[in-house]
């Protein structure tokens, strides 16, 4: 059993925001192939491609690989189709197409949007490992956890109906490409967010002949493991405490958010704390060990979303002053929000990120806790996955003139704007933009949707202008648990 | 016999074009009626669909600065001017105490709801401030240790049936019902001119001392009728066909598009009607007098038609009218538009009865000219 806070710890990148992640399958309908998808009230197509698993045993097992199409609005380019891809590495496209949609909907007013269940996930012959519940999770301290006996018992279950080794990222785009055949489209406008964006530079490289533009948001260069998002994580971790010094009322509120962060998380590390709770959700009596690494998860996850990300600067100070409710909240938030395939998951980190981590590149991640404690996870589990390495040149940085669209969120705590202009280096006909405000996954915090469209339409980034995304989109800080506003005066 | 229906055709169709402005006249509701309507809509769409960026007047925006962010975010932008005026925004001047001790801070949106302008911006404006309530009451539950999913006891899901195309259901409804109406209105020019008109120019009686019988008489009539009532239909078509397109109905989420093939069906299912249309117009122009008379008369009969039509193109219409002529036809082609199968059995029916009421039409009218009173309108 790979307990879900493991997973949220040790999972990488995640995509798309918490809220519009709700894990719901795509109900199909009887024999036609329209279907629905959670939250999309809209008539979908769905279907399905049959492909070999293993590309080299053509006669051995087959899975299929689901796709829905969501209609456009007026189809002015029936050729064309917007692929959307998700991220995680796990998660599920078609789980999430109410969030596609909402970030694409300018698109999709002229462009059918096409989600594909990457293998592995969704759909798609999923790899998932069980998960343990928010009780357990809670109670559970995972900082004395076996990490091995959960993998080797999930490695067993899924080997049942998958060959773990054929779930990375670049059998996964041959499907993409027999999916695009399939349904007879003849030039793809991609759209990939956090690790989507990985497999949109994939498909740069093998396919360019089948790409009309490309938007990467939350950008994963190719060179880049993402096994390096450590430090991300502490970057974007300093920003919401530099944040709420620069704020007048939050600094006024927390003065000593800095210390206070620190001196928590080092007397959590030496004494856990055990107590009696509320359970967050049944509100039944329940037992919390908060840990360091539950309050570096929770605090991970909150920054996620900037309207979460706002919540921290208090949680951390009701912490610090022993009252646990606000970081259980926040603790409470990754049940049921990040349903991410786990086998699939560790296909692609242990095969692509984990081999080529260089000496340097450990010593940099030990140096935050949450790096640290990454790192461990990840070289516990990967030999036993024993996924084979990606090739050298896996590694090497997309060279392209497809006109391509880099958005970058100023707060992310998994990519962070240099890594979209390490991608850059060789895209010759491409534009990087940055939001002051977003955190990760832009285009659904901002203006970049409308963004996106433009670049659909004109097939060019030249005249895109991301002024709209310096428009002052800041979300206050919680001052208590209740308000952002200042609290002064209420003396009338 | 047919030689004789050729000839009295080609003499009914030489008449027809020889009067041109006539003619033209009957054609002009073809052309403009789709232009027109596209015209109404183009200006329709963007009178009542909300702005990109709208303008809200905001007074206290600095009691709620966070607020006055997020729905800076959606569009909803403090501004001043007479814009701004229509839709006003006042936050409470007590907002930042009641936020801080947990109670509801009272926002009122001050409009005019039934300025149809602005009940889209009005919608919207009240969309983005419940959704920052529901996003402030969330952090709200785990600031105090409690997921905020246990406010949501029910999931609801929606599942709409509708295709882009059905979407637009009404407004197809009333473009389908222009296009069927169109062999009323174009051949009615050259109906009451052969029928009315010939008499009173005298040359009816002249026609039927040739040795013709009144049966080939009326169907050459007949023919003459509703080969302009098609030319009707087919300049409707074709005009809609590059029309409806022009006009941006994907703001108000659904497509229209009039395909070839949607074209070829509406040409098949309106020939019955258009000899309805025709048999119908002659009937009641031969029971006129003068020209003038039967112009009258013919603007109140085609009101039958139209109301059918009409009745048909909202979804209330009573079952029956699926069995009627017209209103069969018109619900069948909107079945056919909104991507659902054709209703064979119901238009069969319709059609069949159409063409049934057009057959009786022609018959009694060949029986009526025998008489002398009828063909010298005594």
């Amino acid at each position: 059993m790979i307990r879900r806070y493991s997973c949220w710890i040790r999972s990488l990148l995640m995509g798309l925001g918490l809220f519009c992640a709700l894990p719901i399958q795509a109900i199909a309908v009887g024999h036609s192939n329209s279907c629905y998808a959670t939250g999309l009230s809209d008539r979908l197509q769905c279907g399905s491609v049959e492909v070999a698993e293993n590309p080299a045993k053509p006669d051995g097992r087959k899975i299929a690989i689901h796709y829905v199409v969501i209609p456009a609005i007026k189809n002015l380019a029936p050729q064309e189709a917007v692929l959307g891809i998700a991220g995680g590495p796990g998660q599920s496209a078609i789980e999430n197409a109410a969030g596609f949609e909402r970030m694409l909907h300018k698109v999709r007013q002229h462009r059918d949007i096409l989600l594909i269940d990457q293998r592995g996930t969704g759909q798609s012959n999923a790899l998932n490992c069980d998960s343990e519940d928010l009780t357990a999770m809670l109670a559970h301290n995972d900082e004395a956890m076996d990490i091995a006996a959960d993998v080797r018992k999930c490695k067993k279950q899924l080997e049942q109906h998958a060959d773990i080794s054929q779930y990375g990222s670049e059998q996964a785009l041959a499907d993409f490409e027999a999916v695009r055949r399939h349904l007879g489209y003849q030039k793809l406008h991609i759209y990939g967010v956090s690790y989507g964006t990985r497999m949109a530079q994939l498909y740069m490289r093998h396919y360019p002949q089948a790409i009309a533009t490309v938007t990467l948001d939350g950008v994963v260069p190719m060179q880049q493991s993402v096994l390096a998002i450590g430090g991300a994580i502490a970057r974007a971790q300093t920003l919401v405490i530099s944040d709420c010094e620069k704020d007048p009322l939050c600094g006024k509120a927390f003065p000593k958010l800095r210390e206070e962060l620190d001196t928590l998380s080092d007397t959590l590390q030496q004494y856990p704390v055990m107590e009696k709770i509320h359970h967050p959700v049944t509100g039944e009596t329940a037992l919390l060990t908060f840990t360091r690494d539950k309050l570096q998860g929770a605090l991970r996850l909150a920054m996620y979303s900037p309207s979460i990300r706002a919540l921290i600067p208090f949680a951390v100070h009701q912490a610090y002053r022993k009252n646990y409710q606000p970081i259980l909240g926040l603790l409470s938030l990754q049940s049921g929000s990040l349903d991410l395939a786990m086998g699939m998951h560790a296909a692609v980190v242990c095969g692509e990120d984990w081999p080529r981590l260089t000496a340097a590149q450990r010593q940099d991640a030990e140096k935050s806790v949450i790096g640290k404690v990454m790192l461990k996870g990840i070289d516990e589990s990967c030999p036993i996955w024993q996924i084979p390495p990606a090739l050298k040149n896996f590694s090497a940085p997309i060279a392209s003139s497809i006109p391509t669209l880099l958005l970058s969120g100023e707060k992310d705590p998994a990519t962070p704007p240099a890594w979209a202009e390490m991608a850059a280096v060789k895209l010759t006909n491409a534009k990087h933009l940055i939001s002051p405000y977003a955190t990760h996954n832009v285009a659904a915090q901002s203006c970049a949707g409308d963004l996106i469209a433009e670049l659909v339409e004109k097939a060019s980034v030249k005249q895109i202008d991301g002024k709209c995304l310096n428009k002052d989109v800041r979300r206050s800080f919680y001052l208590n648990a209740s308000t952002v506003e200042a609290i002064g005066e209420d003396k009338q | 016999m047919m030689a004789k229906v050729f000839t009295l055709l080609r003499k009914e169709l030489v008449d027809a074009s020889r009067d041109k402005r006539s003619v033209l006249a009957g054609l002009y509701y073809a052309i403009g009626t789709p232009l027109l309507m596209c015209g109404l809509f183009i200006v329709l769409i963007n009178q009542l669909s909300s702005p990109e960026d709208l303008p809200v007047k905001m007074i206290n925006a600095d009691k709620a600065p966070d607020l006055v962010r997020y729905l800076g975010q959606q569009g909803i932008n403090s501004g001043s001017g007479e814009k701004a005026d229509k839709l006003v925004l006042q936050i409470s001047s007590d907002y930042p105490q009641k936020m801080a001790r947990g109670e509801s801070a009272e926002v009122t949106v001050i409009a005019d709801n039934s300025d149809e302008k602005m009940q889209d911006s009005i919608r919207r404006l009240q969309k983005a401030l419940q959704a920052y309530s529901a996003e402030m009451g969330s952090l709200r539950l785990i600031a105090r240790g409690i997921d905020p999913r246990v406010l949501q006891p029910l999931k609801v899901e929606m599942h709409d049936q509708a295709t882009p195309d059905s979407k637009g259901g009404m407004i197809l409804g009333i473009a389908l019902f222009t296009m069927l109406y169109s062999v009323f209105i174009s051949g009615m020019n050259l109906a009451i001119d052969t029928s009315a008109g010939e008499r009173e120019r005298n040359s009816l009686g002249l026609l039927l001392s040739h040795p013709v019988t009144t049966g080939q008489l009326v169907i050459s009539k007949l023919l003459a009728v509703t080969a302009f009532a098609m030319l009707g239909l087919i300049l409707i078509l074709l005009i809609s066909h590059f029309a409806y397109p022009l006009v941006p109905w994907a703001e108000l989420g659904f497509s229209i598009s009039i395909s070839p093939q949607f074209m070829l069906l509406m040409l098949v299912v309106g020939l019955p009607v258009a000899m309805l249309a025709a048999s119908l117009q002659l009937f009641v122009s031969f029971m006129a007098k003068t020209f003038k008379e039967a112009q009258s008369y013919l603007t109140m009969v085609m009101f039958i038609p139209l109301a059918l039509a009409m009745s048909a193109s909202y979804n209330i219409a009573p079952e029956v009218l699926k069995w009627l002529p017209v209103s069969g036809q018109q619900q069948a082609l909107m079945e056919v538009i909104k991507g659902k199968t054709l209703p064979w059995m119901e238009l069969a029916i319709a059609s069949g009865l159409t063409l049934l009421i057009a057959a009786i039409l022609a018959t009694a009218l060949a029986r009526m000219l025998r008489s002398e009173k009828v063909v010298f309108g005594l």
